[in-house]
Parts: C-alpha cells; sequence; structure tokens
C-alpha cells in the first residue's frame, strides 16, 4: 500500500535542486579551481585541467612577503575582531535598554527595534553612498563639514586614505560601517531571550530590593550566557566572510585599498578585477575561509542545540 | 478569522500583561521614557545619516547637516535623474528610457527572487516540519550550515559555471540577457534559501498536528490537507517569507553587480549597479542627482519596513528562536 | 455501524514499547472508555484505530474487514480530539461542511445534513462564525458535529471534556452519553478521568504501560478490580493497600494477619488464598467500604489504627489514619469527626476486603485453578 517514492521528495524537489546548483556544486569547483591556475575567466583555454599547487605556494609566498597583502591580513584580524565587540556588546546594550523601557508596561520599544534594522535592509549601495557622503574627503563630506564648524579641524581630511591616519582611520570607518549592519543581529537574539524570561523572576527580584542594576548585573544577564556566545559565534563567521558592504567603499575610494581590505573582500576583487583577474588564486584564498567556515558553523550549531530544535514528525500517515 | 485568533490571542497577551503589569517592575514611567531619550539620542545619528540623503537629492549640494538651511531645495536633481542627465554641465549620459529600465530590472530580480525563495522554501519547509524521511535531520543540518558558507567562495565558482554555461547562447543578446536575468535571480534566491527553509519550517511546527490529523480523517488526501488546511493558516508566515525575499532581492549588490552587471558588459543595470557607476565615476558624478538615486532606490525598503515592522520583527526573531 | 477488533496490536516508538499486544473488541453500537493514566498509552491506541499511527504488529479490524494498512482518510471514523483541532480560517458552517465537501457530494445535500447536525447539537446560531469566536464548550460541539455529520461507522473521542469547566463537563456527560444511544454509534471515549469512564461507558478498558488491565461493565471494575493496579487507580480516594501475613493456609480455613490484628476467611476464599505461593498476602478495601468503631469485632477485620489527618468535606469527612508503616484512608459520615491521635478500629466487611497475590499482583478471584 506504501507508495514507493516518499511524498516528502515532492516537496523537497526544487530546494534540493536549487541547493544543489549553487552550493553543493560550486562549492567543490571552488575548490578545484584553487588547484588550476584558471586567470581572467578563459574557461575554455585549458586552464581547467592543469591540477597544480601553485596557488597556495603563492598565497603562503604572498602573505609571507608582500606588504600589500599583510595589510589585508591584518585589517581581517583587526576588522574582525573590533567589529565583533561591538556587535555584541551594542546589541546587548540596545536590547538591555529596550527591555527595561519595556518593563514599564508600556511597547516603546518597538519603533526602535526597527529603526536598528534599518541598515540591515538597506540596499547595500545605497547604504554605502550615505557613508560615502559622510566620510567624503572635501569640504562637502558631512563629517568634515561638522567638524570644522565645531573648529575640531582647520582643513578637510581625507578619513579613509590620509598617510597619517593609516590604517586607523580606514579601520574605524570598516568597523562603523560593518557595525551598524551587525548590531541588530545581536539586539534581536538578546531581546527575544530577555522576553522569554519569566515575568516572575523580575517582579521576584524586586521584592527582595534588587536595584535595576542589580536587576542586569545578577538576574538578566546570567540568563543570557548561552545567547551571548551563540551570537559570538555566529557573528563572527559573518564577519569573517562580509565584504558586501566594504566593496563599494573601497571601490570608490573612500578607504584604502589594501588596509581598507578583508580577506574575503580580497579575494572577490582578485577574482572579479576589470583587468587582470586570477581565479585560481582567489578560489585558494577562499577556500581557506571554507574551512574556517565550516569549523565555526559546526560550533554555532551545537550551541545552538540544533539536534534538540528538529523534533521527530508526529503521525505515520 | 485567522487574524481574529492572532488578534484574540494578543488581547489575552497583553492583559496578562496588564496583570503583570500593575506589579512595578520598573521603579517609575519616567525612568522608561528616560531610557527611550537616551536610546533616542544614540539612534540621533543614524536617523541623520538617513535624512540627510533624503533631504541632498532635493538640494543644489550635499546636505551635510549645519547647512540645512542653507542649502536651496528644488525637485531639480529628480527631474535631471529621471532625464538621464546625471550633472547639470554633462550632456545626457542615460536616456528616461534607460532609467526606466534600471528600475525595472531591480524589481524584476527583486520579485523573481520572491518568487523563487517562497516557492522553494514553503514546499521544503513544510516538508522538514512534517514528513519523515532518511537524513531528515541531517540534511536540515547541513542546509543550516549552508548559510555560513563564505558567499565569496560561492560566487566564483557560480559564475565559472555562468560563463560556461552561457557559452552557446553568445550569438542572441536576447537569450543571453534573459539568461543572465534567470541566473542573477535562482543565484540571490538559493542565497536565502538555508535561512527561509528554516524560517517556514519554523511556521509549519506551530500548527497543531491535530488539525491536520482532523482533515485526514475528514477524508482528505496528504497533498488536499497540505494545500487546504495547512497553508491558510501560515499565510502571515508566507507574507513574512516574502516580505523577507524581496528586500533581499531589492537591496543586493553583488549579485547583480557580478551576474547582470559583469556578466553583460555593463548593458544590463539595475538601481545598485547604476548607483555605483554614477559614483565612481568622480569627474562627471553630481550628488546629489545620485542622493535622488538613492532615495528611490530606498523608498519600496523604508515603506514595506513601516507598514510591516511588527511582523518583520516577529518573523525574524521567531525564525531565529524557531 | 461495526465491530472494532483489535488483534494483538503492538506498538513500537524506538524503543519504547507503547502498546503491547492489545487483543480487544469494541461492541458494535456500544460506549467503551479507555481509561488509564496518561502515557498509558491510551491516546496511541485511539490514534492506530483512526489511522494516524500504523501498528508495528497486529491487525485491526472494522466488522469483517481488515483496516490496517488502510490510511485514515480511507477510514470512515469521526475523531474528536481534546484540542478540538477545528480549522481556524473556515466558519463553523464549512468546518462542519468539509468532510462532505471532500465526498463532492451536492451542496443542496451539503447544506441538509450540516443545518441538520448543527440542530441536534443546537449549534445553528454559529454557523457563521470563526472558532475564534466560540467559548470552549462550544468549540466542543462544532468539533463533534464535524465528526458526526459524515455518519462515521466509529466516533472516536480523544478527552473531549478535558479543556472545558468543571460544571460545563457534567452537563455535557450527560448529554453525549444520551446522544451516542439515540445514534446507537460505536464510540471509543479516551479519557484519564475515573469519573467520566464510569458514567458515561457501557464498557471500560482500564490500559496502563501498554496493556490492557481489565475490561468489564463499571461496576465490575469498580468492586472487583483484575489487579492491584485498577484496584488502586479506580475510586477517589483509591483503595486502601495493606500488606498482610499469611498465618494459617488451609483451604477450609485461612488466616491472615495484619499490624496485630487477626482474621480467619472460610469456603471459597480460604480455598483461594491457600493456593497462593509465598507466605504474604495484599489486603485492600476501598475507604467507603470501611467504618471506624472503638471496639473490634469478631464477624469484620478489624485493624487498630491512629487518627492522623481528619479532612472535613460537609457531605463526608476522609480520615487518613496509621496502620503500623502504612496509612489508611476511611469515609466516615458528617457525624463521626474523630480527633487526631485518637485510637480506633477500622472495621472491614471481609465481602469487601479485596485480596491480591503479591507477586502477580492479581486479584485472587480471578485466579484460575
Amino acid at each position: 500500500m506504501r507508495p514507493r517514492v516518499n511524498p516528502a521528495l515532492f516537496f523537497l524537489l526544487p530546494a534540493l535542486t536549487l541547493i544543489a546548483v549553487f552550493y553543493v556544486v560550486p562549492l567543490a569547483l571552488s575548490i578545484y579551481i584553487g588547484f588550476t591556475p584558471l586567470r581572467n575567466w578563459n574557461i575554455a583555454g585549458g586552464y581547467l585541467s592543469q591540477v597544480t599547487l601553485e596557488n597556495y605556494e603563492r598565497l603562503f609566498h604572498m602573505v609571507m612577503y608582500d606588504p600589500d597583502i599583510g595589510k589585508v591580513v591584518a585589517t581581517t584580524v583587526v576588522f574582525t575582531v573590533v567589529t565583533l565587540a561591538v556587535n555584541v556588546l551594542g546589541g546587548l546594550a540596545l536590547a538591555l535598554t529596550m527591555y527595561l523601557m519595556d518593563l514599564s508596561g508600556r511597547e516603546l520599544s518597538l519603533g526602535f527595534r526597527t529603526l536598528w534594522m534599518l541598515p540591515r535592509m538597506t540596499p547595500i549601495a545605497v547604504y554605502s553612498l550615505m557613508w560615502y557622503y559622510f566620510f567624503l574627503p572635501g569640504e562637502e563630506g558631512i563629517l568634515n563639514s561638522i567638524a570644522m564648524r565645531l573648529g575640531l579641524i582647520d582643513e578637510p581630511v581625507n578619513w579613509g586614505n590620509d598617510p597619517d591616519l593609516l590604517p586607523y582611520g580606514a579601520w574605524a570607518i570598516l568597523v562603523v560601517v560593518n557595525g551598524l549592519v551587525g548590531v541588530s543581529f545581536g539586539m534581536v537574539v538578546f531581546y527575544a531571550a530577555l522576553r522569554s524570561i519569566p515575568r516572575e523572576q523580575i517582579v521576584a527580584a524586586r521584592v527582595d530590593g534588587a536595584s535595576t542594576l542589580h536587576l542586569v548585573l545578577y538576574i538578566l544577564i546570567p540568563q543570557l550566557r548561552w545567547h551571548i556566545t551563540y551570537v559570538t559565534v555566529w557573528q563572527l563567521l559573518s564577519l569573517l566572510t562580509t565584504y558586501a558592504h566594504i566593496f563599494l567603499l573601497v571601490e570608490w575610494g573612500a578607504v584604502d585599498e589594501f588596509w581598507g581590505s578583508n580577506w574575503a573582500l580580497y579575494v572577490f576583487n582578485k577574482a572579479f578585477a576589470l583587468g587582470e583577474s586570477d581565479q585560481g588564486l582567489a578560489a585558494a584564498a577562499a577556500t581557506i575561509l571554507v574551512l574556517i567556515g565550516a569549523g565555526l558553523g559546526v560550533l554555532a550549531l551545537r550551541l545552538m542545540g540544533f539536534g534538540r530544535m528538529m523534533a521527530e514528525p508526529r503521525g505515520e500517515v | 478569522m485567522a487574524r481574529l485568533a492572532l488578534r484574540r490571542a494578543r488581547a489575552e497577551a497583553r492583559a496578562a500583561e496588564r496583570v503583570m503589569g500593575d506589579v512595578e517592575t520598573l521603579r517609575s514611567a519616567r525612568r522608561a521614557y528616560l531610557l527611550a531619550a537616551v536610546l533616542g539620542a544614540a539612534s540621533l545619528p543614524m536617523v541623520l545619516l538617513y535624512l540627510l540623503l533624503v533631504l541632498s537629492s532635493f538640494a543644489d549640494t550635499i546636505v551635510t547637516g549645519p547647512d540645512i538651511l542653507e542649502a536651496r531645495y528644488s525637485l531639480d536633481n529628480w527631474l535631471m535623474f529621471f532625464r538621464g542627465e546625471v550633472a547639470p554641465a554633462a550632456g545626457r549620459l542615460y536616456t528616461t528610457a534607460d532609467i526606466l529600465a534600471t528600475i525595472a530590472n531591480t524589481a524584476i530580480v527583486a520579485l523573481g527572487v520572491t518568487a523563487v525563495v517562497v516557492f522553494t522554501s514553503v514546499l521544503a519547509g513544510y516538508a522538514f516540519s512534517r514528513m519523515r524521511f532518511r537524513w531528515r535531520r541531517g540534511l536540515m543540518t547541513f542546509i543550516i550550515l549552508l548559510h555560513a558558507f563564505p558567499g565569496v567562495a560561492l560566487i566564483i565558482a557560480v559564475y565559472a559555471m555562468y560563463v560556461w554555461s552561457s557559452m552557446p547562447l553568445a550569438r542572441s543578446e536576447g537569450a543571453m540577457v534573459a539568461y543572465a536575468f534567470a541566473f542573477t535571480v535562482l543565484a540571490r534566491a538559493s542565497l536565502e534559501l538555508p535561512m527561509s527553509i528554516w524560517l517556514m519550517k519554523g511556521f509549519f511546527d506551530r500548527i497543531p498536528w491535530e488539525v491536520e490529523w482532523s482533515a485526514l480523517i475528514d477524508g482528505a488526501s496528504r497533498l488536499r490537507a497540505w494545500w487546504q488546511i495547512v497553508l491558510p493558516q501560515v499565510k502571515p508566515g508566507i507574507a513574512a517569507l516574502a516580505i523577507f525575499a524581496f528586500l533581499a532581492g531589492w537591496e543586493d549588490l553583488i549579485y547583480v553587480h557580478v551576474f547582470l552587471y559583469i556578466g553583460t558588459a555593463g548593458k544590463v543595470k539595475t538601481l545598485a549597479t547604476l548607483i555605483e557607476e554614477l559614483t565612481a565615476n568622480i569627474e562627471t558624478s553630481y550628488l546629489p542627482v545620485v542622493a535622488a538615486a538613492g532615495t528611490l532606490y530606498l523608498l519600496p525598503t523604508i515603506l514595506f519596513f513601516v507598514l510591516t515592522q511588527k511582523l518583520l520583527l516577529e518573523a525574524y526573531s521567531g525564525g531565529l528562536k524557531a | 455501524m461495526v465491530e472494532v477488533s483489535l488483534e494483538r496490536v503492538t506498538k513500537r516508538f524506538g524503543r519504547v514499547v507503547a502498546l503491547d499486544q492489545v487483543s480487544l473488541v469494541f461492541e458494535d453500537g456500544k460506549f467503551t472508555a479507555l481509561l488509564g493514566p496518561s502515557g498509558s498509552g491510551k491516546t496511541t491506541l485511539l490514534y492506530i484505530i483512526a489511522g494516524i499511527y500504523k501498528p508495528t504488529s497486529g491487525r485491526i479490524y472494522f466488522g469483517g474487514e481488515d483496516v490496517t494498512d488502510l490510511p485514515p482518510n480511507k477510514r470512515n471514523v469521526g475523531l474528536v480530539f481534546q484540542n478540538y483541532a477545528l480549522y481556524p480560517h473556515m466558519t463553523v458552517y464549512d468546518n462542519i461542511a468539509f468532510p462532505l465537501r471532500l465526498r463532492k457530494l451536492p451542496e443542496s445535500k451539503i447544506d441538509r445534513k450540516v443545518r441538520e447536525v448543527a440542530k441536534m447539537l443546537r449549534i445553528e446560531e454559529l454557523l457563521d462564525r470563526y472558532p475564534s469566536q466560540l467559548s470552549g464548550g462550544q468549540q466542543q460541539r462544532v468539533a463533534l458535529a464535524r465528526a458526526l455529520v459524515k455518519e462515521p461507522t466509529v466516533l472516536l473521542l480523544d478527552e473531549p471534556l478535558s479543556n472545558l469547566d468543571a460544571l460545563l463537563r457534567v452537563s455535557i456527560r450527560a448529554e453525549l452519553k444520551r446522544l451516542q444511544k439515540d445514534l446507537g454509534i460505536t464510540t471509543i471515549y479516551v479519557t484519564h478521568d475515573q469519573a467520566e469512564a464510569l458514567s458515561m461507558a457501557d464498557t471500560v478498558v482500564v490500559i496502563d504501560r501498554g496493556r490492557v488491565q481489565q475490561v468489564d461493565t463499571p461496576q465490575n471494575i469498580y468492586n472487583r478490580p483484575r489487579n492491584l493496579f485498577v484496584a488502586t487507580f479506580i475510586g477517589s480516594p483509591p483503595a486502601n493497600v495493606l500488606y498482610a501475613r499469611l498465618t494459617e493456609k488451609n483451604p477450609s480455613l485461612a488466616c491472615v494477619e495484619v499490624n496485630k490484628a487477626r482474621f480467619c476467611f472460610e469456603g471459597e476464599r480460604a480455598a483461594r488464598l491457600s493456593r497462593l505461593g509465598g507466605e504474604e498476602v495484599v489486603l485492600a478495601f476501598r475507604p467507603e467500604r470501611a467504618r471506624l468503631g472503638t471496639e473490634p469485632r469478631s464477624d469484620m477485620l478489624s485493624i487498630p489504627a491512629e487518627v492522623y489527618v481528619v479532612e472535613t468535606l460537609g457531605r463526608e469527612n476522609v480520615v487518613t489514619l496509621v496502620v503500623g508503616a502504612s496509612m489508611v484512608k476511611v469515609v466516615t459520615p458528617p457525624s463521626q469527626v474523630p480527633r487526631l491521635g485518637e485510637s480506633y478500629y477500622v472495621l472491614v466487611d471481609p465481602r469487601d476486603v479485596m485480596l491480591f497475590d503479591p507477586v502477580t499482583e492479581l486479584n485472587i478471584d480471578y485466579i484460575e485453578a
């Protein structure tokens, strides 16, 4: 009586096809390209049949001796660590503030939560454009204009490129721009977690005479420990692999090409540069990211307690 | 109907909240407003950033804040933009048709992504929530892990596949453009799939099994029960998913840059790549016009956002917690 | 209407055995209650009859027809869930009409049938509402209407009253029983509430840990429990249990001793007691069948005891007493309110004493010679 083909296949087929074509095949292909000297997208040129370790050797050599790559590596580390801290701590601060606001019984935080989600949802080109205006080197740049009016500087500053400010100027721009995008993730997770803490605990703590500071330190934050770890790992992962929000800032020259590029953006530009492009090297560099990403991803799922969320279906019809 | 149930549940939740709300959990309402004021002050620079963009699109210069009252405002930038003039002195780089086509292209990509994401994740989300099959748990774990994979590693290979698979189409420009669109939409939609499937699974999980069983006992087939009984109840979820997918397709830069812009040698533009192009040509670019383009591009995002903020926030946190 | 029978039905979930070799016959047109504590497997059994679960082994028959492999939509059963499982996006009318529409009946006929069943359950004025606009009792009626409208061969009810408040529950209980008698439909009713089971059912099936413990009339379930589980599960407060020593084991005279009280059984009882293997026997008696006396009586089991707690309930008092290391409860009339620490004799008529084999926990009256 049981049909030969599981009906689940019908439901899964479209998604699985897309996943196979746009994840599984490319992933294998990307790793393979890393072992070929493919350049300038010359797919038909016979590069793809030559297997070599040359890209990894070059990559190693560049990291060791090429000062530009050294800048990219340093930027990647600093950018990732500092933005991560901004994201997690900022998200925590936002969530706590909003939660405490809402404790008064009025839903005051809804508008704020939406507002802080906005950078994530804003078209990347527009978001980059706004920051481009903000850090514009001339007098018409927003930051320059405000700082000059306030008398903080006499002449407009080239925030992302001035040799005197490098690398800190470029780094600060990257952190501000990406920090604002990432902060909403922590905010949403922490806020939801705080809201799920039984209200009775807060009442009990108040009855016991806890001040708001006590409440935060001894009741709220300890219960967020697990969420903080989870957000940190997940956010670390996405910061390591993000490049879209930096891409235009580098292309438009708002930040220095190397002090303003992280590893992922370097890979992207290596592969898609308009002139000489080198997909073999880019794919090899991307493979390193994949390895780190896979490790962190598995860790994040462990932390999420992922298995528990996959309850078995009930019934057998 | 379903909305009524929702409203009732909300009313009950609010009533429960009120009971607890009677207990003084925050010392005073004044303190709540104080916190709101602090948060408002912290949010102000961000609001200002958006505000200055919008103002600049009407001004004769980039409005930087202190000069808000000094700038002269008019609709000139918007008119210039729609005429295809990118600077007062420069000639027409584009035609009005180019601009309209660019807007249409952006919409095509966004709507295409929406359609693909909704269709595939509603089906797959149901399977992961309700059906038994081998490797169910393993497959879901794998799909979530995909979400974590570096996009940059994927896009190199996906573009290689695009270059390779589009070779036979090189002779016909129409076919080439259509293929570029299809590829952009499918590739960009795939990027959304892991989270969308997980989100939809969460929505299906919330429907009591008994309701579905009732339909089966009433004589419905599994497919019919899904279509007539289960789907209508996840409508709000599907709406949230569709909005997320639309915004994702709308805001995208990298995929339209790679597949539509590079892939067609700059022939097919979207608002994102148009802004990229306008700003990149520093010599010719007149920033207030770019601000108009940016404001136009931002409009649907803000609109959706203000209208559906509650739905989006619920879905976003629901999808994360599940 | 048909008879439903299960033949050695076993259901495993992974390593957990939910149902173990259950064989049962639900008589045609009768009201049968499946009674058991939570986790006993009673709902699993109901779902297996409905087709939601497939048995790991065993067969299910409706009348003569083997339905084991039929999916639920081919079985023509009506099922009312604990949470009613109404379709929230449909009006009451559409909810009730849904099974008929699936059968592709003409709309005029559907309309007639929906109104008929709505009239029977007195929900005619609710037909245009949505489930979220109904009270619990109204939702319950709609669920029942939806189950009945398709004239099912079997009506299955899964704790349908447990989400209602106590007052409503009692009134619907009587109504449901009457409805079942009028329609004469084979009905299987799952509940953990013994009052529901005993008051409504023609036959009660007591289930525990996936096994059928007893199948009998409500009277017999109460008066002649087949084993210790049934004795202690049924009754409120449940039966008192005391371990006694067998001091005399003759087929004509068997004596037991509990807390220094000695009592001898004669005749059939003595014969059965003498056949027990060990030196122990389990005594059980219902709190409402025992009395408190100041003196022991030779014709009654008289156990010395000390008052521990007295609960006054108005209509009666429930007195808890210490007997050695155990506690027993006795229901006394309102006029008799013992004081704490007072000593009494718990008096039980030998006909009200139930005796169980301590090893098998079976009532000795049921042990085959």
